[in-house]
């Protein structure tokens, strides 16, 4: 198949799999939604997805009619400063065929330390937020040494392990939360304040970015999507990530190091998803306060799926999981519809995306054009020569 | 310490790790069952969730237990199979299908729950907890001779319903899977796919069967959890135990009495768990200890496997 054409299929294909995700929604918008006529429901749908679909970058008012909201966009785009490292994260596991699942958890334990290091460490204010968040995603990287070794060594599921670990760092930082670190004259579980050099400021100081928290962690974000997509495709490691990916016994036989790969690839993503985490807590919170799993792990795989591993899409991808969350949100306030619709199109885009066999039939015609243009070609350039 | 060891010396101990080990057990015997067909269902987490939530709330509606325990049956069936379209089908990898089902069954039964139960005004944290009364639970059978056993009786007897099915069932798919042609079937097209479909076995319709078997076992689980562990449904009530199902059917060595005896030993971390805060202790210490022993019962699984691999191995090197 030719190069256009494998575009046109992708995006064919991606186009396809989101309108099927947004007929289920507005399906199940119509069953949920008030009114008690047809008419009436049909009307309600209409309104929920305009404010699913439009809603996040404008705003709708029955006197200003629509304008452009900047605060909105700039939401999304703080919104896709988590999903965008745990997205990369699951992308370098998934592409070696790790299915660690210890995005969520790595996110969780990056933030509690960067925080820690946050509030007990004593620096300048330059180098205070880079150490706090190398020392988070070192924090992870080392805890996913468990899984990866594990797996390399023993054979064991890494996906079984690093479920595991998730629960495990959740309670044990709950637990030494509520022993040791909180601040116990505040009524809620949470740490001291984080110390003034820690902060990850606001990339320009006015009320649109400083209250959207679209920091200079957007833009560590996006350097860290060209460094991991030249970690993956310009690097012997990531080659051999890749490699083993595809075809593990192959990469055995032709001499690749197959254990040292696969921990390598967990243990990258464990110190992505755990940057990711610190940058978060250091550019949106001035205390730590997560009592449970954040999500955004989950979130970073439909980003990874969605990106088809390739660092380079991620942003794309979690951009459009980012505007789809900040809908559904608006849905939920405008429209009284749950937001927690958000996990049902996510699981259904999520399910049509990682299906191989999905529009196979207009893929296989296709290829068949192509081939057929080919031998034409071919047969004029005989005949030309004859 | 003493204290602690006399607390768990009591038949309510016991007792109670049999009850939290059964919906441990139906989950084990789903992924023991498609392991065998040859693939591994990580949804059965979400799977649960639905049947937990289905059961609960078509108890709420029809007034009857019986038709909520069928209509989580059903669901967990009919979810499975649309994994199983979805995996077989439209050939997506069955363990990213697993994941989208777990998405779904986390903030997808939420959302579902406030639309049919209409409970959002004001509660953030929607459950079924307020509709579903004790008459609606799957009901507590008290063996008439075995519960005047002293110690045992009071261990044996006075389980939920579905408890004793957890272990009936345990012993009715090691029968399906050793001594059925089914079962055989099974056992086949997990091991070698090809050789059974010489044979003319269905390779298809068998994974079909296998994972509809895994959604029927989800079922079981789901509606013990929302109608007989806890009283009504609730966010992300079963925290996992999907997950540790995984791990007990690898620890299990893949076999029935083993998972059995794995979900066991997590039934047992869990209700020292309870115990631990029960006597004070932070219960966040308590509740990781099922997952830190489920990594290290892998570990020791895999050594085990290892060994008797590189036995097999130099024992076959003797031979020649």
């Amino acid at each position: 198949m030719t190069k256009k054409r494998q575009i046109k299929f992708t995006l064919i294909r991606t186009l396809v799999a989101i309108s099927i995700a947004l007929l289920v929604a507005a399906l199940l918008i119509f069953i949920s939604s008030g009114g008690s006529t047809f008419a009436e429901k049909l009307n309600a749908t209409k309104e929920a997805l305009k404010q699913m679909l439009i809603g996040p970058l404008f705003r709708m008012s029955e006197k200003k009619g629509t304008s452009f909201e900047a605060k909105r966009f700039t939401e999304i785009l703080a919104a896709m400063i988590p999903t965008t490292f745990t997205g990369l994260s699951v992308c370098i596991m998934f592409a070696a065929n790790q299915f660690n699942m210890g995005a969520e958890g790595g996110i969780m334990l990056g933030a509690f330390v960067s925080a820690m290091a946050a509030i007990y460490l004593p620096l300048p204010a330059g180098l205070h937020p880079v150490v706090a968040v190398l020392l988070g995603g070192l924090a992870v990287g080392i805890v996913m040494l468990i899984p990866a070794v594990l797996k390399a060594k023993l054979n064991v599921s890494e996906m079984v392990c690093s479920l595991m670990l998730n629960y495990i760092i959740m309670y044990v930082i709950k637990f030494l939360m509520n022993t040791y670190l909180a601040d116990k004259s505040k009524g809620q579980i949470m740490s001291f304040p984080f110390r003034e050099t820690s902060v990850i400021s606001p990339i320009v100081d006015n009320k649109i970015f400083s209250g959207s928290k679209l920091t200079w962690g957007f833009v560590i974000a996006m350097i860290a999507v060209v460094l991991c997509g030249l970690f993956m495709y310009r690097s012997r490691w990531g080659y051999a990530i890749r490699m083993i990916g595809i075809n593990q016994d192959f990469s055995k036989y032709s001499g690749m190091n197959v254990a040292g790969t696969i921990i390598l690839s967990q243990v990258v993503g464990g110190f992505l998803a755990g940057a990711g985490g610190g940058i978060e807590m250091l550019g949106r919170y001035n205390t730590f306060s997560w009592s449970a799993l954040p999500g955004y792990g989950w979130t970073g795989i439909t980003i990874a799926i969605l990106a088809g591993n390739n660092p380079y899409m991620v942003p794309l991808a979690a951009f459009f999981m980012a505007y789809l969350s900040k809908g559904c949100d608006l849905m939920a306030t405008y429209a009284k519809v749950p937001a927690q619709l958000i996990s049902i199109v996510q699981g259904v885009i999520f399910l049509f995306f990682a299906a191989e066999q999905f529009l196979s039939g207009y893929k296989q015609k296709l290829v068949v054009q192509s081939a057929q243009e080919e031998i034409a070609r071919q047969n004029a350039a005989k005949a030309q020569e004859g | 310490m003493a204290n602690l060891l006399k607390m768990l010396a009591t038949p309510e101990f016991f007792w109670s790790i049999i009850r939290i080990s059964a919906p441990i057990i139906f989950a084990t015997l789903a992924a023991i069952v498609v392991e065998k067909a040859g693939f591994a269902n990580i949804g059965l987490e979400g799977l649960m969730m639905f049947a937990a939530l289905s059961g609960s709330l078509v108890s709420y509606y029809t007034k009857s237990w019986f038709w909520g325990l069928i209509a989580a049956l059903l669901t967990g069936v009919l979810m499975s199979l649309l994994m199983g379209f979805f995996a077989f089908k439209l050939k997506t990898d069955i363990i990213l299908v697993g994941i989208a089902i777990n998405m779904m069954g986390s903030g997808g039964t939420l959302f579902l729950c406030k639309v049919i139960t209409n409970l959002t005004e004001g509660k953030p944290m929607a459950s079924t907890t307020g509709l579903i009364t004790k008459s609606l639970c799957i009901p507590d059978i008290n063996i008439p001779l075995i519960s005047s056993i002293p110690f045992l009786g009071k261990v044996i007897s006075g389980h939920n319903l579905l408890t004793y099915f957890a272990f009936l069932f345990c012993l009715l798919t090691s029968i399906m899977l050793y001594k059925t042609p089914l079962g055989l079937n099974i056992r086949a097209v997990g091991e070698n796919p090809n050789a059974a479909s010489s044979v003319g076995v269905s390779v298809l319709n068998i994974k079909y069967v296998a994972i509809a078997f895994s959604g029927l076992m989800c079922g079981f689980g789901g509606a013990f959890m929302s109608m007989a562990y806890a009283q009504g449904w609730s966010l992300d009530m079963v925290a996992g135990r999907g997950f540790i199902a995984l791990a007990a059917q690898a620890m299990g060595g893949g076999e029935c009495l083993g998972g059995m005896l794995s979900a066991l030993v997590f039934g047992f971390a869990q209700a020292l768990g309870i115990k631990f805060s029960a006597i004070g202790l932070d219960s966040n210490l308590a509740s990781p200890i099922p997952y830190a022993i489920t990594i290290i019962g892998l570990v020791i699984f895999a050594l085990i496997r290892n060994n008797k691999v590189k036995k097999q191995h130099s024992a076959a090197a003797l031979k020649n």
